[in-house]
């Protein structure tokens, strides 16, 4: 029983799943960022975290970064270097958010979305990133050695798609949850 | 029995995502829903005072402690800028903001206009290096132009009414409200929508 909890290696479907769920979450992030770089550098501002003289290098440096690591986990010769990279980097970024959310900083846009959605940061935010390092944590594990078919394949593919889908909804009610509070406690 | 099972196997994935996208449609119409049944009424541009109308007369004190007028009629016209130190996109807008006054500077005049707690307002135009623009702190400002979503900006011509606003994402939008203002529009959806061009989108 214990190897069903604590595996070794994982089965190539659920291994590739959230690798490749999590290589997508990170280069779409990663383009949505490089594409706007200048907003990206001044919601670096509001953390409040960098120095001025490293904003902008530092605006740059995170997403390709990130577009790195999200490209190192399409391979699986490559994960055992994209997985530590995207934890990391998830580490980085969430850190970021709860320094911010400690200090009551709770109203500046958490960067995260697209442009035109507005997050503020919140302990949701932090849920959902660590979820995101449990696909991290599984993309490093080692893939069990096992004769797959095309079904695997569909499963491994289906599964990627629903997983990005969960993420995409978690996102948009992580920017509506703010409304609805407004709305709640409205006169 | 296997071809059965791999068939249904098939269906229920297809199910699945295809429930996951009514999902997402649902949460995103909802996320819309919020937005326009909030209380200040996010549809911004519908409320609040209509191009065309003239501007809620203001007398409020500047950070650097000049007096200024909005609404009122003058030789010059008036670009109401509503922003936030806390806003990503109005920062970015920023350096638009100081060319755009450089090449207008002939008949606009920009005021910067937000509310909040001064010290922290100070120390953002000190670090953005506003000190050419008048900057008002005045939640009553925001409350009469029905300002809910920002970077928000409001053209007052110099007859004191108002020649175009709205929300303002780039430094196209910027150009656009004087493009309306040029062709005597409150808005270019609005020149669009001018029968001469109707035609030609339909």
């Amino acid at each position: 029983m214990n190897g069903l909890f604590f595996p070794s290696a994982l089965d190539p479907v659920p291994g590739h799943t959230a690798a490749l769920t999590l290589a997508a979450v990170l280069l779409i992030a990663a383009i949505g960022k490089l594409r706007d770089a200048a907003l990206f550098r001044e919601v670096l501002a509001n953390y409040d975290l960098l120095p001025a003289a490293l904003l902008s290098p530092a605006s740059v440096a995170l997403p390709l970064l990130e577009a790195l690591a999200g490209a190192l986990l399409l391979w699986p010769d490559s994960r055992p270097v994209g997985a530590p990279l995207a934890l990391g980097l998830l580490a980085l970024v969430t850190a970021g958010i709860v320094i911010n959310l400690l200090r009551g900083r709770h109203r500046i846009d958490c960067g995260c979305g697209g442009n035109d959605v507005h997050t503020p940061l919140s302990w949701s935010l932090v849920a959902r990133n660590a979820l995101l390092a449990v696909l991290g944590a599984a993309a490093s594990m080692p893939v069990a050695d096992r004769p797959t078919v095309w079904l695997d394949t569909l499963a491994a593919a289906a599964a990627t798609l629903f997983l990005l889908g969960l993420y995409a909804c978690a996102n948009q009610m992580l920017s509506n949850h703010p409304r609805l509070i407004e709305l709640r406690d409205a006169p | 029995m296997n071809e059965a099972l791999i068939l249904s196997n098939a269906m229920l994935w297809a199910a699945v995502l295809a429930l996951l996208v009514a999902v997402l449609a649902l949460s995103r119409q909802i996320g819309i829903l919020y937005e326009r049944v909030a209380p200040m009424g996010a549809l911004t541009m519908d409320s609040g005072p209509k191009p065309g109308e003239s501007a809620p007369h203001f007398h409020l004190p500047s950070l650097d402690g000049r007096e200024v007028q909005i609404g009122h009629a003058g030789a010059r016209s008036q670009l109401l800028f509503f922003l936030s130190p806390t806003c990503p996109v109005c920062k970015k807008l920023l350096p638009i903001l100081k060319s755009v006054h450089k090449a207008e500077s002939g008949w606009l005049d920009i005021v910067l206009a937000s509310d909040g707690e001064q010290p922290e307002h100070e120390a953002f135009r000190r670090r953005a290096d506003l000190g050419a623009f008048p900057y008002l702190l005045s939640a009553e400002l925001g409350m009469k132009f029905r300002i809910s979503k920002l970077p928000y900006a409001v053209l007052i011509g110099e007859d004191g009414r108002i020649r175009a606003k709205g929300l303002i994402n780039s430094r196209e939008q910027l150009d656009s409200l004087f493009a309306a203002r040029d062709l005597g529009v409150a808005s270019v959806q609005e020149y669009l929508d001018q029968p001469q061009f109707a035609k030609e989108r339909a």
